[in-house]
């Protein structure tokens, strides 16, 4: 049975590729979020493997998402999606409780190198 | 089982974790509401906790215990424990005065009931809420105590992105393993602008090292790893280097460079006479010993190397104490704390450099609302930075704050007679050579905390001795900068030996400009002193014959003269023989009471007699 993730981001732009980056690697994305507390209520329905989380999304973001996730469920697997820039950003999701992050743009091998590691 | 030989062992690890505490008090401090601090405290009184418990230390054990039950109450919410912050550094001193108490035997004697009673009422206040998110501290402490504490350096790829991030995954793996402390630099430092992917951990884990790099691996775009103290170097590929670690004892190493010291000398002797002896044989063995024994001392110096932080540790505190004295506000930020120095150096440096750092937060940082007026941010900023090449090492201490008023300085100076009263204008030399007079301060009031300008002077003597200096660049209203040059370590000075009388004296050749010949013909006056004209100069004479008083006639005919230069002065030095150059081990020296302040030293000479070491800067 193929590996299930949740894709949270505000664009639908970047959750559809990130979607197709997955997929093509043979995860099965179970679900979509665009915005925080969306994320937070998906995965608390879904349960899934891994989640790929943006910073900035609107009606709670991505790092106040991590920690409510981590709060009920410190096994969760976040990924967290960055841009140049958001150093802080990522080193408090990381404090919160988010596993690995990779950097826009995205290279595909890239992104799946940090899924492995998060889910190894 | 005998305790008392890891006495010495426990007070070095208990050092470092009661200053761990110190720097998350600070951070603490400076970000009330953020949970890292507080749990940094909370793990750093653990550990020191486990440590003292092993050791039978129960006064100290209690202390720490009940420190670290308030922290865990705090976790909630690190805010509301603020106003406890100065409880906690009085903890932390109390536990630093103690251990030093309880490794004499004299924990049962300590008393820390004021201090308790005080963590009592506060752990009232604190409201009780869950367990800490970090492992639960089970008291297997004297075990953990036991535990090897190993030093990691980790390099982030210099390409990869969000180093500091990055840098925060691999501590978390390596946490995974074991309870991490001593971050440097600190976890706050990771995601600056300026944090280049080194960083480097104490680990206290059971792990082999082949399951702790494999830990740490897993981060992703970690370049080496290391299990050394030393500096980590960027090497390519997930090289791992490792080398094994004993602690010294330090007074064994300075026994041994001070051997080293009398073996370089020794060799000095021995090239000398294998030079005048026809003996192929005896020249050949000359060499050798003297190729070996210059590897040694390398190796000796190397082994004593120190990183400053060793120093710089007490800083942040030193800042903070004295900023709320004074109702000042101050940023302290500290660089390049993993440069390397000399052990013996750095001791040195330590009161200098607190005394500098008081300066600039009682003289310097203006208070807030004077800042505020000028324009400035109501936080001054103070930073200390360590930078080196290759043999040398520059000490910056600088703050933003008045800048030191050259007016007023001259005036004093002036009025005290130190400077003739038509002096227009203050060179930076000058400057410096007044404000480390012993005594002087233009402070209107002389606080108790600095304006008694101790023991600067002592320091720029002791530099200039080992071929170091002291700068100083100020603007008023922008701030000062002092820079201490050191050599990178206390190895062998280049001097040039000068006879007058029976005796030969050592005169480093960083201060001499060049040597000449003293016609009588070229002999004039400047203010009454005799003074010598110099490619159409005039440059003051000091007869070190007369200024020593030294007994018996000047040889006849010309006397050779040494020209010493400091900064912008120089002055032309009359000896009875330049002997030459030699290179010379710098001993410790104190000088006599009533001796001359024209020595900043004493070396023994190839032939085994001592030679003082003149102090360019006494002379000009």
């Amino acid at each position: 049975m193929s590996q299930t993730v949740l894709v949270c981001d505000d664009a639908i732009f970047m959750r559809t590729m990130i979607t197709d980056i997955l997929q093509q690697a043979g995860f099965e994305v179970v679900g979509e979020a665009e915005t925080g507390r969306e994320a937070v209520e998906k995965y608390r329905a879904l349960k899934p493997d891994l989640v790929t989380m943006d910073i900035v999304m609107p009606d709670m973001g991505g790092i106040e998402a991590v920690r409510e996730i981590c709060k009920e469920a410190p096994e969760a697997r976040i990924l967290m999606c960055s841009a140049m820039g958001q150093q802080a950003l990522v080193v408090e999701a990381i404090q919160a409780g988010a596993k690995d992050f990779v950097v826009k743009p995205f290279q595909p091998s890239r992104v799946l190198e940090a899924v492995q590691r998060v889910l190894g | 089982m005998d305790l008392s030989r890891y006495a010495a062992l426990f007070l070095t690890e208990s050092r470092e974790q009661l200053g761990a505490c110190g720097q998350a008090l600070l951070e603490w401090e400076r970000q009330p509401a953020a949970l890292e601090p507080v749990v940094g405290l909370y793990r750093a009184m653990h550990t020191f906790k486990g440590m003292a418990a092993a050791m039978g230390y129960s006064n100290l054990t209690e202390l720490a215990h009940r420190s670290e039950s308030v922290l865990d109450l705090l976790r909630s919410d690190p805010a509301a424990g603020r106003e406890l912050i100065d409880l906690f550094f009085r903890v932390v001193d109390g536990l630093e005065q103690g251990a030093a108490v309880a490794v004499e035997g004299g924990d049962p004697g300590l008393d820390f009931t004021p201090l308790l009673a005080e963590l009592d009422e506060a752990s009232v206040a604190a409201a009780p809420t869950g367990s800490w998110a970090i492992p639960a501290p089970t008291i297997a402490a004297p075990a953990e105590a036991a535990r090897p504490a190993r030093e990691v350096r980790v390099v982030i790829r210099p390409d990869a992105a969000m180093r500091g991030a990055r840098a925060l995954i691999a501590l978390r793996k390596a946490e995974s393993l074991g309870t991490v402390r001593a971050v440097r630099p600190a976890v706050t430092a990771f995601d600056q602008d300026g944090f280049d992917g080194r960083f480097g951990f104490a680990l206290v884990s059971d792990a082999p090292e082949a399951e702790i790099v494999a830990a740490i691996l897993t981060a992703g775009d970690v370049q080496t790893i290391e299990f050394s103290a030393g500096e980590a170097t960027g090497r390519t590929g997930a090289a791992v280097e490792r080398s094994r670690q004993i602690r010294i004892d330090l007074r064994r190493l300075d026994a041994m460079m001070n051997r080293v010291g009398e073996l370089v000398v020794a060799r000095g002797r021995l090239l000398e006479l294998a030079e005048q002896s026809d003996s192929p044989e005896l020249k050949a063995v000359a060499a050798r010993i003297g190729r070996v024994t210059s590897d040694l001392h390398g190796e000796v110096t190397q082994a004593r190397l120190t990183p400053v932080w060793q120093v710089f540790d007490r800083f942040p505190r030193v800042v903070r104490d004295l900023a709320r004295q004074l109702g000042k506000r101050v940023r302290f930020e500290v660089e390049g704390e993993d440069t390397q120095l000399d052990r013996a150096l750095l001791d040195d440096l330590g009161e200098p450099l607190i005394h500098l750092l008081r300066n600039a937060v009682d003289h310097g940082i203006e208070a807030p609302t004077v800042r505020q007026r000028q324009g400035k941010p109501e936080e001054g900023l103070i930073r200390v930075s360590a930078t080196s090449d290759r043999s040398t090492v520059l000490i910056r201490v600088s703050d933003d704050g008045a800048g030191v008023d050259r007016g007023a300085v001259l005036a004093m100076a002036v009025k005290r007679g130190l400077l003739p009263p038509e002096t227009a204008d203050l060179t930076d030399e000058a400057l410096l050579r007044i404000l480390a007079r012993p005594g002087f301060s233009t402070a209107q009031v002389v606080t108790d905390i600095s304006g008694r300008g101790m023991g600067m002077d002592a320091v720029m003597s002791r530099l200039r001795s080992i071929g170091g200096g002291v700068d100083i660049s100020t603007t008023p209203g922008r701030g000062s900068e002092f820079t201490l040059r050191l050599p990178m370590t206390l190895a062998i000075v280049r001097v040039l030996l000068a006879r007058v009388g029976t005796e030969r004296y050592a005169i480093p050749l960083s201060g001499i400009a060049e040597t000449v010949d003293y016609h009588s013909d070229r002999v004039a006056s400047l203010e009454g002193r005799e003074a010598y004209i110099l490619r159409e100069r005039l440059v003051p004479t000091v007869r070190l014959r007369e200024h020593l008083g030294a007994r018996g006639q000047r040889p006849p005919g010309r006397s050779p003269a040494v020209i010493v230069e400091v900064g912008d002065r120089r002055v032309v030095v009359v000896v009875d023989a330049v002997l030459g150059q030699q290179e010379i081990v710098v001993e410790p020296f104190d000088a006599p009471k009533g001796m001359l302040p024209v020595f900043s030293g004493a070396t023994i000479l190839g032939d085994g007699v001592p030679a003082l070491i003149v102090d360019p800067a006494a002379l000009v």
